[in-house]
């Protein structure tokens, strides 16, 4: 995809996302979905990033927003510096983290750093809960439960008004998918794609596999850190539970929804994952299963995800396109 | 321009480069052939920095051992690879460009890439998905990729495999032109004969990793040793 495209399709869709609040601002509950669906955004389009177009299968992502999550808060409530800066400080030690993860990446084949990834994710909750976290101040079991919120230019952002709260959501989700945009068009996206498709090929031509990798990990954990911090000051409260497995499944969904490496898909598939699995809350303990079915449906049916469905939609209607017919 | 010396490559118990010494002149074409399994491909592989040796390998009077394969593309040295290697996500123009951008002393060159593109032919195919190129395609692109970083030795790991005799001319003008009117230097491994006396100066021999003989290609063909190694020793005896 062109990145003119992709532009167009983020700059409509956030466009009617923008608007939203017209009309539902008064619908605390539906204002949450948005704010949720926006972070998760992000959050999916920097698994995407990493997996879809650098082919790196990490599954620490996850991992990393809930490290950024309790970076912040913890600096914000025991040593109260505002949570701006605290985010940003969050980032980058997300970042560190990321290099430090990627750097035994580097030599393994995909399912191997699949399981690096996710055994930095195993090892999270019982540092979080054990006697180093709570030595840290991270809350121990009970977790994290009166995070300061955000204050910008003698603004309080929390969650008791949602729409301002939105908007600052909006903008910083915004910023994100452009900075992703921009990685994934510019030459560093290219070296991603080149290495992903042929490391030896790539280096060949003087790809720098070691640098290319480690800023690919470096960048998507810190964006993913401070989009996870961000989310910690707007509920107020952290838990260990994030890390339990059903968050990181859905977080799949999104990304196996939006198209794998399908770029700006993800943003798409997360949005219709929040909402979809907002709209089975009502189906308690069946829900998990509905989205069980709806995920092996979707990996059938649509390969590439809505991504694929609406190019595909979009060369259907360009061949019954009249002008096009050659006449005969 | 490329002496190495004395290198020696063992994978565990089998030694699949053994010793080996050759040198290569500035501007010539050189033409390796041997057996299956000589370890051809694996002595391309270590000069391009893919798996750490014994002995050294200077280009240009530089020490090049232990450098890793993309600081080996910026010193100069590209190659193709035996089995094409191809970026299926993107296109041929980019493709070509990755060269340019990564592997070329002065970063991307939008007019280079353009030429080289022309140079072997798929102007026209400029914005065609890679995976889209037939086979002859995907050689001319790997060989395009190559010459966007501006080098000043190619390296092709038999560029004439599964080409039919049409195709085996096209690429046969083509290595002589990236020779002749890009002034490169080239190492060519090759299976057929006909080739490599038509194209190469000087002929390595290998066979299980050790050289057989090194010498013009006329020489080479009627050397008993060579004969031996490739007909068997029956055959070697009879003629
Ligand atoms: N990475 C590796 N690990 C272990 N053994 C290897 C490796 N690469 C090559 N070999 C072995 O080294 C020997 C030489 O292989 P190489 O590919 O260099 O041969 P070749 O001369 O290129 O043969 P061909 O004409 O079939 O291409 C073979 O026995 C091969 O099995
Ligand atoms: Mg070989």
């Amino acid at each position: 995809m062109s990145w003119k495209r992709m532009a167009a399709i983020m700059a409509v869709f956030y466009a009617v996302v923008g608007i939203l609040p017209l009309f539902v601002g008064d619908m605390r509950f539906v204002m949450h979905i948005l704010i949720m669906c926006l972070i998760w955004a992000v959050v999916a389009s920097c698994w995407d990033v990493i997996m879809g177009f650098a082919g790196i299968f990490s599954f620490g992502q996850v991992a990393f927003f809930v490290a950024g999550a309790y970076c912040s808060a913890m600096l914000a409530y025991h040593l109260h510096i505002p949570p701006v800066w605290t985010i940003l400080i969050a980032g980058c030690f997300t970042g560190v983290l990321g290099v430090l993860v990627g750097l035994p990446c580097l030599k393994l084949a995909g399912p191997y750093v699949a399981l690096v990834t996710f055994g930095v994710h195993m090892t999270l909750t019982p540092l979080l809960r054990g006697k180093i976290g709570i030595a840290m101040g991270s809350g121990g079991a009970t977790g994290l439960l009166t995070i300061p919120p955000i204050q910008l230019f003698g603004w309080t952002f929390s969650s008791e008004h949602l729409v301002p709260f939105f908007y600052l959501t909006f903008a910083v989700t915004i910023i994100c998918s452009a900075i992703i945009l921009i990685i994934i068009k510019s030459f560093w996206g290219t070296a991603f794609l080149a290495l992903k498709d042929s490391e030896e090929f790539a280096t060949s031509l003087g790809v720098n596999a070691f640098k290319y990798k480690l800023m690919v990990f470096a960048i998507t954990s810190f964006i993913t850190g401070v989009i996870g911090a961000f989310y910690g000051h707007y509920v107020g409260m952290l838990s260990t539970r994030m890390l339990n497995l059903d968050l990181f499944c859905t977080l799949m969904v999104m990304l196996v929804v939006g198209g794998i490496g399908q770029f700006p898909g993800a943003i798409l598939g997360a949005f219709i994952t929040v909402t979809v699995n907002e709209l089975l809350a009502p189906l308690g303990m069946y829900r998990p299963l509905i989205m069980g079915a709806l995920v092996a449906a979707l990996v059938l049916l649509l390969p590439e995800g809505v991504i694929g469905l609406i190019r595909s939609i979009g060369s259907m209607w360009r061949q019954n396109d009249p002008q096009t017919i050659p006449s005969s | 321009m490329l002496k190495a010396s004395h290198i020696t490559k063992k994978f565990g118990q089998l030694v699949a480069v053994n010793d080996l010494s050759f040198h290569v002149e500035k501007g010539e074409i050189y033409g390796i052939a041997g057996p299956n399994g000589a370890g051809k491909s694996t002595l391309f592989n270590l000069i391009t920095g893919n798996y750490p040796y014994e002995g050294k390998i200077e280009f240009d009077g530089k020490d090049i051992s232990g450098f890793p394969p993309h600081r080996i593309a910026k010193a100069g040295i590209a190659r193709t690879f035996q089995i094409p290697h191809i970026f299926p996500s993107l296109t041929v123009e980019e493709t070509v460009g990755v060269g340019s951008r990564f592997g070329a002393p002065g970063g991307l060159d939008r007019k280079h890439v353009r030429e080289v593109l022309r140079f072997v032919g798929l102007d026209s195919e400029r914005t065609t998905p890679t995976g889209h190129l037939n086979l002859l395609g995907k050689k001319n692109l790997m060989i395009g990729a190559a010459l966007a970083t501006k080098p000043r030795m190619l390296m092709l790991d038999e560029p004439m495999a599964g080409s039919n005799s049409k195709e085996i001319m096209s690429l046969m003008d083509l290595i002589r032109r990236i020779n002749v009117e890009l002034g490169v230097t080239i190492i060519i491994i090759e299976h057929f004969m006909k080739v490599l006396a038509e194209l190469t100066k000087n002929l390595l021999i290998i066979e299980s990793g050790k050289m057989v003989c090194c010498d013009a290609p006329e020489c080479v063909t009627s050397n008993p040793k060579v004969i031996e190694c490739y007909l068997g020793e029956a055959y070697a005896e009879c003629s």
